[in-house]
């Protein structure tokens, strides 16, 4: 299954990865973090085709998607 | 863990600590530029073989002249307030092999650079130029700008914007660059496609690219963004029916002089004896 890593000093919780995903992947966190920020978490990875449009047009190169056996 | 792909290209730590997150607001549009450049920038170091060296970016002043200020890995340069384009006209001069990419925003090109702007396009020099238009002066708190659309509310339009808006596309076609394209930021495909295209294009590529400023417009980024898609109408596919929507598209794509190239024919003519000129 394909993972996701959210860098947590970069993202800025703008959510346009979640918006983009076109799988529906992702989903906002429950949790605000220290810098008062929603970031995205995994909702269900099984969906993921690992088409990187997350990271394409994440304006703080906060997203990465590590493809499962690579 | 994983990082982004296109980290690699950027620094994250500096002399006086870490210079990342980037400094623009959540959601910003300049990010996406960035990032989409940077795609572009690494297609066209894998494909085309060039070296990291010889690319160099320039940025005037405004939220745009930020991208080039602190995070690139690349030479770069950020300079005057519109005078972007002359630095990178000087740059080119000093040596013809740069790949030069100059972000402006729309205020850098359209009010004070304008001048630049259209000699630049002109004497069609070797640069791509990146125009990321919000329709308003992000920096300095969201004043109407030259590019602002009419009927926009801005902090100094507060009852709507009656002056028309500039089409720096139209005006660089006319002005006589190469190549003129306009894509917003939630075209990622196109935009990158663009970049590329600009980047192996002998003279003037103009790509201008509509970006969202959610801080002054009020609207969160990904509303922005599906705007964004609803709002605009490819240039193929409209002809004269746009139904009041934003054109996109490549405007221009053609084959002219480039200004380093007649320039270089000059110094040819003195050159044909191996004497050079003092024979």
């Amino acid at each position: 299954m394909n993972r996701l890593w959210v860098d947590e000093r970069y993202c800025k919780g703008c959510l346009i990865c979640i918006d983009v995903c076109p799988k529906k992947a992702l989903r906002p966190s429950q949790e605000i973090n220290a810098k008062g920020y929603i970031l995205p978490e995994e909702s269900d990875m099984k969906r993921c085709t690992a088409c990187g449009i997350c990271e394409l047009m994440c304006p703080d190169f906060a997203i990465a998607i590590e493809e499962a056996g690579r | 863990m994983k990082k982004h792909p296109m980290l690699k290209y950027l620094k994250e730590e500096g002399p006086l600590g870490p210079r990342m997150p980037l400094i623009f607001c959540p959601g910003c549009g300049s990010g996406q530029v960035l990032n989409y450049t940077l795609y572009a920038v690494d297609r066209v170091i894998e494909e085309d073989g060039i070296s990291k060296e010889r690319f160099l970016f320039i940025s005037g002043i405004g939220c745009s002249g930020r991208i080039t200020s602190h995070y690139l890995n690349f030479d770069s340069a950020w300079t005057i307030h519109g005078r972007a384009l002359a630095v990178a006209t000087g740059a080119l001069l000093a040596n013809p092999q740069f790949r030069v990419i100059v972000f402006t925003g729309d205020g850098d090109t359209g009010s004070i650079g304008g001048n630049h702007f259209i000699h630049a396009c002109r004497r069609n020099i070797d640069v791509t130029i990146l125009c990321l238009n919000n329709g308003l002066y992000g920096m300095t708190g969201g004043q109407h700008a030259p590019t602002t659309p009419i009927g926009a509310i801005t902090t100094t339009t507060p009852y709507s914007n009656r002056e028309g808006a500039f089409d720096l596309c139209k005006l660089a076609e006319t002005a006589g660059a190469s190549y003129v394209a306009r894509w917003t930021t939630a075209h990622p495909r196109q935009v990158i496609k663009s970049i590329v295209k600009g980047l192996r294009k002998k003279g003037t590529a103009f790509i201008e690219i509509l970006s969202q400023c959610p801080v002054h417009e009020k609207i969160p980024a990904t509303t922005l963004l599906k705007q964004f898609r609803k709002n605009t109408v490819p240039f193929s596919k409209a002809g004269e029916l746009t139904d009041g929507k934003t054109l996109i598209g490549e405007f221009c794509d053609v084959e002219r002089r480039e200004w380093n190239e007649a320039y270089q024919e000059i110094i040819d003519q003195f050159l044909i004896h191996d004497g050079g000129i003092d024979e």
